[in-house]
């Protein structure tokens, strides 16, 4: 009686397993084209579907309005139901936690050497940059401080950080993809001062103006996220962040003034599909749709309302009003791009291991 | 016959279970950590430890988890004595509030050091007037360790208070010792040896706390970054190696502690 059972039950489970294998493997070859296997009559293009979104935290409110609204135009056109499974962690984090299998569909992070961590990883293919224009870009920003209302302790530039008594938060790069911007931000800052001063570029001169605003700082939190949270309990004077993080805040009432330095960096950040993941789910197809949205003048114009720059040509002249192009903007190619500034800046005995050690 | 078979059956079952749990619950994880840490030989090993940013944050540590053991003590003591000695309404109620700290989760502690003591809050405020700094800097850590910490003591020192023969305080009463005295040669002695494991342990927990502390603590290293969220930290960036080592410190002084423990109550056992 026992054996017999037992076996029925292995036959039942290896039947399962089976199909479960056939269904994977089916889908893994023609994702793109949806559905069409003769041999199955389920259809998985009408009904539902769902997408994974790995993001960095800063992305989160944004992506409250764009994942909604592009459902509803993903039904109208198809007739499927795009259900959204949001994940928001520090970028870095993120990026390590799809690396390392979370099954993401969709990856929007704050810079691109963590879409290189995943696709180094094997998850995204090599062409991710131009598959869909922009460089792989979905939005743009900069690195600015905000301070409380009324800007009491007089905040006009990166040098008023160094002040004795001026209590400073910014994220730590080490796990924050939104902090390396920052550190950037100010680091490059640095670089064009000496350049202003002495015509070419001072590495350790920028590097002892980082020590100096290091000296002030109050908490090195985790993620962009977590470091607004502590600036809004009340913690510090400044914060050092996102452009469109504070104009978010101040989009929602908080009565903060934005700051922003004479020379500061273009934040850029990337969005892309994570390709062994969307064959994996039989979801390319609207995960791709979803990517070209995002990068469309629609979504543009959402991301704008956020305070993010858009990366669409025309949508940037439609809102140029509503930014201050400071006169020093720089880009991460002034500092080297990135692997130059990952080996000198963030390496385990680079410039910021030495500013926090103290060396 | 059959019975003893079955007595035999049940024992060796019960050990085996122990054992089983005994291994795959603490010996394999410690041996990884170990072996993990070791993986790419001595030096590495040496040169994660003695990172400077690291061993500050390992000296940090123990500094403050000096101080709130410290504190637990004082507090401990006197709080296990109250709760024995003296009757009043509302013991049992506290008696068992006690132990809440083991039953919070320790980042809700962390938050209510945040929302307390922040500087939007009423105490805060007024300690940024006085020009004290209490969240993100080391008052914050050390309120956070003491209250996580703060049933080990007290629950150290009460079993012994109870225990304690009223006899014994009586004969040194009518031989003629003062209140004093008594309470020096009589009472506290015999409540030490539950006050030194309390602190072991408090002082081996605080070690260890992550929950609590990494909300309230600024996690700037070499200032305010403890050995745990430095852990985290190089997790987080991929340094395996680095934070395995760390933890092996961690590790080596917790079971130190222990052993201590183990002597302090062996001695008391032996008495």
């Amino acid at each position: 009686m026992k054996p017999t059972l037992f076996k029925g039950w292995r036959i039942a489970g290896a039947a399962l397993l089976s199909v479960a294998l056939l269904a994977t493997a089916a889908c893994g070859k023609d994702g793109a084209e949806g559905t069409a296997d003769g041999t199955q009559p389920a259809a998985p293009a009408k009904g539902s579907v769902t997408l994974v979104i790995g993001a960095y935290s800063v992305a989160k409110d944004a992506f409250g309005k764009l994942l909604p609204e592009f459902a509803k135009q993903w039904k109208a056109k198809t007739g499927q139901t795009v259900t959204f499974q949001e994940s928001y962690e520090a970028s870095g984090t993120q990026a390590r936690a799809i690396a390392g299998g979370f099954e993401a569909d969709i990856a929007v992070l704050a810079m691109e050497s963590d879409i290189d961590k995943i696709q180094k990883a094997g998850f995204i293919d090599a062409d991710w940059r131009k598959q869909f224009g922009d460089n792989g870009m979905i939005t743009r920003s900069i690195a600015v401080m905000g301070t409380r209302a009324g800007n009491p302790k007089g905040i006009k530039d990166w040098e008023d950080l160094t002040r004795k008594g001026v209590k400073v938060l910014y994220p730590n790069p080490k796990t924050s993809g939104g902090a390396q911007w920052d550190i950037n931000a100010m680091y490059g800052a640095g670089l064009k001062e000496s350049e202003a001063k002495t015509g070419k570029k001072d590495p350790a001169y920028a590097k002892a103006f980082l020590e100096r605003i290091h000296k002030n700082v109050e908490s090195l939190d985790k993620s962009g996220r977590a470091s607004m949270a502590a600036f809004e309990y009340g913690f510090g004077d400044v914060i050092v962040t996102y452009e469109n993080e504070l104009k978010g805040r101040i989009m929602q009432g908080v009565a903060y003034e934005e700051v922003i330095p004479a020379s500061t960096i273009l934040i850029e950040n990337p969005a892309a599909v994570v390709d062994k993941n969307v064959d994996k789910h039989c979801t390319r197809k609207v995960a791709e749709a979803f990517l070209a949205y995002l990068h469309g003048e629609e979504a543009q114009h959402i991301l704008a309302d956020y305070g993010f720059r858009p990366v669409n040509a025309s949508v940037m002249e439609a809102v140029e009003g509503d930014f201050v192009t400071p006169p020093n903007l720089f880009d991460i190619g002034y500092l080297g791009g990135w692997d130059e500034v990952r080996s000198t800046l963030y390496s385990p005995k680079g410039v910021w291991y030495q500013v926090l050690a103290g060396i | 016959m059959n019975f003893i078979m079955r007595g035999r059956m049940w024992s060796f079952g019960f050990r085996s279970t122990i054992m089983l749990y005994f291994i795959v619950l603490i010996v394999l994880p410690i041996i990884g950590i170990y072996s993990q840490s070791f993986k790419l030989g001595w030096l590495p090993f040496w040169e994660s430890v003695t990172d400077q940013l690291a061993w500050e944050a390992v000296l940090l540590t123990i500094k403050l988890s000096v101080v709130s053991t410290i504190i637990n003590v004082l507090l401990g003591t006197m709080i296990g004595w109250v709760l024995i000695r003296y009757r009043f309404p509302g013991r049992r109620i506290l008696n068992s509030l006690v132990d809440l700290p083991f039953a919070l989760p320790t980042a809700v502690g962390g938050l209510m050091i945040l929302l307390l003591l922040g500087p939007n809050s009423l105490a805060g405020g007024m300690a940024n007037k006085l020009g004290f700094e209490i969240v993100f800097h080391e008052p914050a850590i050390i309120i956070a360790m003491v209250f996580v910490t703060f049933p080990f003591v007290i629950r150290g020192v009460q079993p012994l208070l109870e225990e304690l023969d009223k006899s014994e305080e009586e004969a040194s009463y009518t031989l003629g010792a003062s209140r004093t005295r008594t309470f020096l040669q009589v009472i506290f002695p015999s409540m030490l040896p539950g006050i030194i494991s309390g602190a072991m342990l408090a002082f081996s927990r605080a070690l260890a706390e992550f929950g609590a502390v990494v909300l309230v603590a600024g996690n700037i290293p070499g200032k305010t970054l403890i050995a745990s969220v430095y852990i985290f930290g190089e997790i987080e960036s991929d340094n395996a190696q680095g934070a395995a080592a760390v933890s092996v410190l961690l590790l080596t002084l917790s079971f130190l502690i222990l052993g201590a423990v183990n002597l302090v109550q062996a001695r008391r056992q032996g008495k």
